[in-house]
């Protein structure tokens, strides 16, 4: 039986001038998946969705099993959220909201909560308003982690820190899900973060779902193959090659669905396989975005 | 516990307002204090109770709902177990009790100044009509404040607010029946000074109806 944490259904929302175009996504416990897409892209619009704070036109959602946004204070109680542009009264202090959010959440683990503010190097008795950016995502990761929520969404929370801040976050992210009944929703735009700590990706791009699978499987499906191509010999065009580059007699050639038969293709059109590449996330999504865009126009 | 909760982002906010609130009372007190010694200082004291009230006004409102949500609190209070629904619910009788409960502490001040002092009491019912008059421009400036967060609407509020003040008491002094009791031994409650009342009642109630009715059909709270 499976345990779905967050389940989306073709959910819309229009504005102006964006649309989030018929979403559906599924998250289950233990898993991490991380949500990449470019600025705009709807990541966030999604997110906040999921929390309730805005309403879809059209759709479905579940988060926990709570109907949203009918249900989204019970469903609120096991949830832990973090964005990147929330913040905090700075008139108080670390402590003060410490204490406030101990007083809301039964499962308040003030053990685990004192050895995050070591961890993060934070200082209980600190203004809000004095913190630097990174310390105020950690104090409101601090506030969230210590509550040991089922599901953490996380919107963009390593935008704007140092490499030092994002791999102490990152870390103690992947620690929480040593649990097996918990999970994460983690959008970013940089890949290397979200390379590092998830198993399951989902890219989006101008509102709508691009490609969703698990990072292995990714990794797996994306090549890039360097070819010769003599004088005289044309390429095939095949279904899966999202972009031609080439370049006198250099093709530059990747896919999304590599198998071995794609180099015997080319080899029997007469064209001579050079070196076949493994891509990186960040190369896969650059790739994934273009080719959706350059088809959507088309 | 979502009812505890609201419960607790009430007191939440009227722990974070303990400071303006307090400063409006202590300043308010003095305004109150300065009304019996001479004309000079009856003057100088209403002037500044009806200053310290329109600032309390606009820092509760423009601090505690508006500010909140474009410094985006609004994202960490509402990713907290309840609704959009109850947490304006919250926002709204916070605000409400901290502005209301000042307001009454300083109207029953002023009352019971000029009840106790040689102030005639005729004065009495002009005094709540302008003071009234003030509760009403917080309304409306809440309602502003939850209905819209368009920096234009909340400035063309406040400043129709405060430019109206001005044009109220010489209004209401201009009514004969106001004019003629405003030195008398006792306060008369004129016909011209309870239209006013219920028509400021009026507006009051209608400016949050509306507000919340806005509020109620937003999509995005964020």
């Amino acid at each position: 039986m499976t345990d779905r944490v967050i389940e989306v259904v073709g959910v819309e929302k229009a504005y102006r001038f964006f649309r989030l175009g018929s979403v559906s996504l599924e998250l289950e416990a233990g898993q991490i998946m991380g949500f990449v897409g470019p600025n705009g892209a709807g990541k966030s619009t999604l997110m906040r969705i999921l929390m309730g704070m805005i309403r879809y036109d059209r759709g479905a959602v579940r988060v926990l099993g709570h109907p949203i946004p009918e249900e989204q204070a019970s469903a609120k109680r096991d949830v832990g959220f973090v964005s990147e542009d929330m913040r905090l009264h700075g008139n108080v202090t670390l402590a003060w909201y410490m204490k406030f959010v101990a007083s809301i959440y039964p499962g308040w683990d003030a053990a685990y909560a004192d050895v995050l503010l070591r961890r993060f190097n934070l200082h209980a008795d600190q203004d809000i308003k004095a913190l630097s950016h990174g310390e105020r995502v950690k104090a409101m990761l601090l506030l969230v982690l210590a509550r040991r929520p089922r599901l953490l969404l996380l919107d963009e929370p390593t935008t704007g820190l140092d490499p030092v801040a994002r791999h102490e976050i990152l870390t103690e992210l992947m620690a929480v899900v040593e649990d097996e009944r918990r999970a994460i929703l983690f959008s970013s735009h940089n890949t290397q973060d979200v390379e590092q700590i998830s198993d399951q990706i989902t890219f989006i791009d101008r509102g709508r779902i691009i490609d969703s699978s698990d990072k292995e499987t990714f990794i797996d499906r994306w090549r890039r193959l360097h070819l010769d191509v003599p004088s005289g010999v044309t390429l095939p065009s095949l279904q899966d090659v999202v972009e031609t580059k080439t370049s006198g007699h250099i093709a530059v050639v990747i896919t999304k669905a590599y198998s071995p038969a794609i180099e015997s293709i080319y080899q029997r059109a007469g064209a001579r396989v050079r070196e076949v590449q493994r891509m990186t996330l960040e190369e896969i999504f650059v790739a994934n975005v273009m080719s959706n865009r350059k088809e959507q126009a088309a | 516990m979502t009812g505890s909760l609201v419960r607790r982002l009430i007191l939440l906010d009227l722990y974070l307002m303990r400071w303006p609130v307090a400063g409006a009372l202590i300043a308010g007190a003095v305004s109150i204090a300065l009304l019996p010694l001479s004309p000079v200082s009856a003057y100088v004291g209403g002037v500044s109770l009806i200053c310290v009230i329109v600032i309390l006004n606009i820092v509760l409102v423009m601090t505690f709902i508006v500010q909140e949500k474009k410094d985006k609190v609004q994202i960490f209070m509402l990713s907290l177990p309840v609704s959009t629904t109850q947490y304006t619910a919250a926002k709204l009788v916070a605000n409400a009790i901290a502005f209301a409960g000042s307001w009454i502490a300083l109207t029953v001040g002023a009352v019971a100044v000029i009840d106790v002092s040689a102030l005639p009491d005729g004065s009495v019912p002009f005094l709540v009509t302008v003071l009234a008059y003030l509760l009403m421009y917080y309304c409306v400036l809440l309602g502003t404040g939850l209905a819209s967060d368009r920096a234009g609407w909340h400035a063309t509020v406040i400043t129709v607010g405060n430019v109206s003040v001005n044009f109220l008491i010489p209004w209401l002094l201009s009514r004969p029946s106001v004019y003629r009791n405003r030195t008398g031994p006792v306060a008369v409650w004129t016909e011209d000074i309870v239209a006013v009342l219920v028509v400021e009642t009026i507006v009051a109630v209608t400016a949050l109806w509306l507000g919340l009715y806005v509020r109620s059909r937003r999509t995005d709270f964020v």
